[in-house]
């Protein structure tokens, strides 16, 4: 077997090769059955990393260490010096502002998220000029970091769409789409209401796998969409 | 800017990404005391460095602040480490038997899990923050370099040392048929 830099070797299953040195390595691979079987091993350790290593959400007391943060930056100069462990005047101050609760389990993951970026880009490209677009989406951000810090995540916690949907009948002014999409990985969570834009809209929240998406809607004005009336945003996150 | 505001765009810039900050944290102090004093600094810095955050790649920009602390926590704390050779000589592979009424898939996969998180606790820290950075937040070669500091190829060479101790650690216990086994010696290959 040839000899090759072990770390070219891994910087090539990581894709992290440029075009020419990928070439080449594919080219060596090609007439080199023990590299071959080297950048198999590689891959699948690396697999059985990303699959079975333990990821360490931040716990319940780390929140709770954030919220009094909050306060202590509203009482202090931002550059005073940081205390190692809150006060129980800091926290419990903290407790008053926001109830901080369980935040989501972010396990980021580059593709999903990726995807999700691509699909919010292309819906917003239909929408309105980017101005309010991006003062509603900062505000649609907002309101689903809020949501994933409290425990307000779902008004109606249910997985059926026959249960959610006539829930929002009578605190909405339309009847927003409520899809079972459970077959095609994105199980229902629930809904709830929020205020976007002045008005109140219908979120709901699917899952999938780990992730958690917030799908605000609500009827576009019909002025900012000439012919194309009752359309609906959406802005997946997390 | 009014605590207000500043505090909202904290909240929209580096909260989100708290699990990835405590993560970082929590594999490089290997205690989740330490892991949270050390994230609950790193965001006091966060804030203040609030400023000069232009707006792009937020979770790199928190994930530098967070390794930065941890590197400092550790000098201050845990002087041992900094020369980087963890002897791996620790207590054996020892792995909770499963539950009989675990199905063999479940009691596989915790076995698994706790083997490999051994090995990851075990390598030294400089390689141990780039894997964690390279498999468990998906970043990169770029972005692992900017957040430990150091050159793409110094990126490289620790990620595939990291894995090929990860490797010896794991193939004589797993008894994987693809990793073979490597003579013992090859553990103690600590870093340059």
């Amino acid at each position: 077997m040839s000899t090759v830099d072990p770390a070219l070797l891994h910087a090539f299953v990581d894709g992290e090769l440029d075009l020419k040195s990928q070439l080449e390595m594919e080219q060596r691979l090609a007439g080199d059955p023990a590299l071959r079987q080297r950048v198999e091993e590689i891959r699948l350790l690396r697999h059985e990393i990303r699959e079975h290593a333990g990821y360490h959400a931040a716990p319940e007391t780390l929140r709770t260490r954030v919220a009094a943060l909050r306060s202590a930056a509203g009482d202090a100069p931002p550059s005073a010096a940081p205390s190692g462990v809150p006060t129980p005047t800091a926290a419990s101050k903290a407790g008053r502002t926001i109830a901080w609760g369980r935040w989501l389990q972010w396990r980021p993951l580059a593709v999903g998220l990726g995807a999700a970026a691509v699909v919010a880009l292309a819906l917003q490209l239909a929408g309105p000029p980017p101005s309010r677009d991006e003062a509603i989406a900062a505000e649609v951000v907002a309101s689903h970091v809020r949501s994933t810090l409290g425990q307000h995540l779902v008004d109606v916690a249910s997985s059926d769409h026959h249960t959610v949907k006539p829930w929002y009948a009578g605190r909405l002014d339309y009847s927003p789409p409520v899809y079972d999409l459970t077959s095609t990985g994105f199980p229902l969570l629930g809904g709830r209401l929020d205020v976007i834009d002045g008005r109140k809209v219908a979120v709901l929240v699917y899952r999938r796998n780990q992730h958690k998406l917030a799908l605000s809607l609500w009827p576009a004005p019909v002025y900012t969409t000439p012919g194309r009336p009752g359309s609906t945003r959406t802005m997946p996150i997390s | 800017m009014s605590d207000e505001e500043s505090w909202r765009r904290f909240e929209a810039v580096a909260l989100p990404h708290l699990d990835a900050a405590y993560n970082l944290a929590r594999w490089l102090t290997r205690n989740d005391h330490d892991a949270e004093d050390v994230v609950q600094e790193s965001l006091v810095r966060a804030m203040r460095y609030l400023g000069g955050f232009r707006g792009e790649g937020a979770r790199p920009w928190l994930l530098q602040i967070v390794r930065n602390t941890c590197w400092t926590w550790l000098k201050a704390n845990r002087p041992a480490e900094n020369v980087g050779l963890d002897d791996g000589d620790g207590p054996a592979h020892d792995i909770a038997a499963p539950a009989a009424d675990e199905p063999p898939q479940v009691a596989m996969r915790r076995a698994d899990r706790a083997l490999i998180d051994q090995a990851i606790a075990a390598l030294p820290a400089a390689f141990r923050e780039v894997l964690v950075l390279r498999e468990l937040e998906d970043l990169s070669y770029a972005e692992i370099a900017r957040i430990a500091e150091i050159p793409i190829g110094t990126v490289m060479s620790r990620l595939a040392r990291a894995r090929a101790q990860l490797r010896s650690a794991l193939a004589p216990a797993a008894a994987r048929p693809v990793l073979r086994p490597v003579p013992k010696v090859a553990q103690n290959g600590g870093p340059p």
